[in-house]
């Protein structure tokens, strides 16, 4: 009963709303000479019967849309109108409902599970804005694509968040105690073996460079390569790479607890020497001499990630590194959140690509997690001061995640034993290995 | 034709992880010397006076409130 009347009072508005159309559409019509320059002058309109009206009302709504499976609906693209293409049947029916599905996940991770969500959110609110029929939201017109070449078809949000990283970090753990450096460059491994890989299943060089980079666990050191070097995958490889940023607790403990003894892991680290401040202004300006001197290509993101901190150390413009850290690098995350989730429409991301590069991506941040261990582990057998194995895994760059998942595992071996500033060092380190990595592949295809 | 391109992958291995350890090398070496640099020609002067300075103020300031506290709270009881 209740359905009927529902039903009765939805056709009524129905009704009401497309009268009134009807009304100010005739009033449209008779102003319009008054106006020629505005579009919708094309056509002078027609008298269309009410059924007309309902049969284009039909074809307008999201059902017909989605279920319409050759209505010859073409994708939005970015760069323009040129470059649409008409959809097939999956990507215009089944394969959006898959996508506003896996975006409902997302949510869940971001939201229960506390993944993330910071970039989970606008990523995947992105997505379903994208896989919305008709609307064309992705479009060169529409918000999404409007946002995506403002910031992300010239690589300017991702130098934009290395600024802000750059303004929140503390290169004092490092400083104290330079060697863990080198786990950075460990962890690195990651982004070269899991090149190997991706080559040996089929994808070319250039692109499994761009993929490859999602070894780095760097959201904007991705995005970066994969518009230079494989702009069409950009989208997946994005998703891939802030996905397993977000993934970092649930993948490294396994990979950490593996390689390592309970004795290894309960190893306690000597606290490190007080850093000058001095040292903590200069080093960034010698790290960006440094890539000035050896790899100008990683400029734009050091020099950005440098600017950033050294801001911070000058400590006497508060509220320009104030600015970086919070605000901007909080706009700049919506935007790029938004525009990265606006790849995951259906005709972009369900392709045959997208599994490569999935898996890829895991066995690149897998390895590079491995290698870190692995190489704090010589390093621990040679050197005279203790290192705990685990703080390898933190080579890999995503700040601060991976410290504190460190931080964790090494806690939950030994109560009490605080391995989080110990962990910092290779962390920051591996960004800085991750922005030369990415330099490196720049080189090679310039 | 497909081994080329594995060997390809694995020059850029080669190349891409010897930079990286070698751009951080230098970076830690660079990091030594100059803590070594700034503890020698800088010693600690800078950050400990006015740190210190600031503690023994705020030691100062508070031994000073207690007394007048107490001193305060004398006068009020007799």
């Amino acid at each position: 009963m209740k359905v009927k009347q529902i039903f009765i009072a939805l056709a009524l508005v129905f009704f009401a709303t497309t009268m009134s159309l009807q009304a100010g559409g005739s009033e449209q019509g008779a102003t319009v000479p008054d106006a020629p320059t505005q579009k919708s002058v094309q056509k002078p309109y027609e008298s269309k019967t009410m059924s007309e009206l309902t049969a284009s009302f039909w074809q307008t709504t999201g059902i017909n849309a989605i279920f319409d499976l050759n209505d010859g609906e073409k994708t939005s693209e970015p760069k323009g109108v040129a470059y649409e293409r008409e959809m097939n049947w999956f990507e215009s029916s089944l394969g959006r409902i898959m996508m506003i599905i896996i975006a409902f996940i997302l949510f869940y991770l971001a939201i229960a599970k506390n993944f993330e969500p910071l970039l989970l959110i606008p990523i995947a609110f992105g997505g379903i804005l994208a896989n919305i029929p008709l609307a064309g939201i992705g479009g060169e017109h529409g918000m999404l694509g409007i946002i995506y070449n403002m910031g992300i078809a010239n690589e300017f949000f991702p130098l934009l968040i290395f600024m802000g990283v750059g303004a929140m970090t503390d290169f004092g753990p490092l400083l104290s105690n330079p060697k863990t450096a080198i786990l950075g460059g460990a962890a690195q491994f990651g982004i070269f073996g899991s090149l190997v890989g991706a080559v040996a299943i089929g994808f070319s060089l250039q692109d499994a460079s761009a993929i490859s980079i999602i070894g780095g666990a760097d959201g904007p050191t991705s995005i970066f390569i994969a518009n230079r070097l494989a702009p069409d995958m950009l989208g997946a490889i994005a998703v891939a790479a802030y996905s397993y940023m977000a993934l970092v607790p649930v993948i490294q403990p396994p990979i950490m607890k593996l390689l390592t003894t309970v004795e290894e892991r309960q190893i306690v680290m000597r606290k490190g020497r007080k850093v000058h401040r001095l040292e903590k202004l200069l080093f960034p300006i010698l790290v960006l001499m440094l890539t000035i001197m050896i790899l100008p290509e990683s400029a734009p993101l050091i020099g950005a990630f440098t600017f950033g901190n050294f801001a911070k150390e000058s400590g006497v413009v508060d509220r320009l590194s104030d600015t970086m850290q919070n605000s901007l690098i909080n706009i700049v995350t919506i935007f790029l959140g938004l525009a990265v989730g606006s790849k995951l429409a259906a005709d972009k991301f369900l392709v045959v690509e997208t599994m490569g590069i999935m898996i890829i991506g895991l066995i690149a941040f897998s390895a590079g997690t491995a290698m870190g261990v692995i190489m704090a582990k010589i390093m621990n057998k040679f050197s005279k001061e203790p290192i705990n194995p685990l703080i390898g895994a933190a080579g890999v760059s995503a700040v601060p995640m991976s410290a504190r998942v460190v931080s964790k595992v090494g806690s939950d071996a030994k109560p009490g034993n605080i391995l989080l500033m110990h962990a910092m060092g290779p962390n920051v380190s591996g960004v800085i290995g991750s922005a030369v990595a990415a330099g490196v592949l720049l080189s090679i295809f310039k | 034709m497909e081994v080329n391109i594995i060997g390809e992958a694995l020059k850029f291995m080669l190349l891409g992880m010897g930079v990286v350890f070698i751009f951080l090398y230098i970076m830690v070496l660079v990091i030594k010397a100059q803590a070594y640099i700034i503890e020698k020609y800088f010693p600690d002067k800078v950050p400990a006076i006015p740190t210190s300075s600031i503690k023994d103020n705020d030691e100062k300031t508070r031994v000073a409130a207690v007394i007048a506290a107490v001193t305060e709270f004398r006068k009020n009881k007799s």
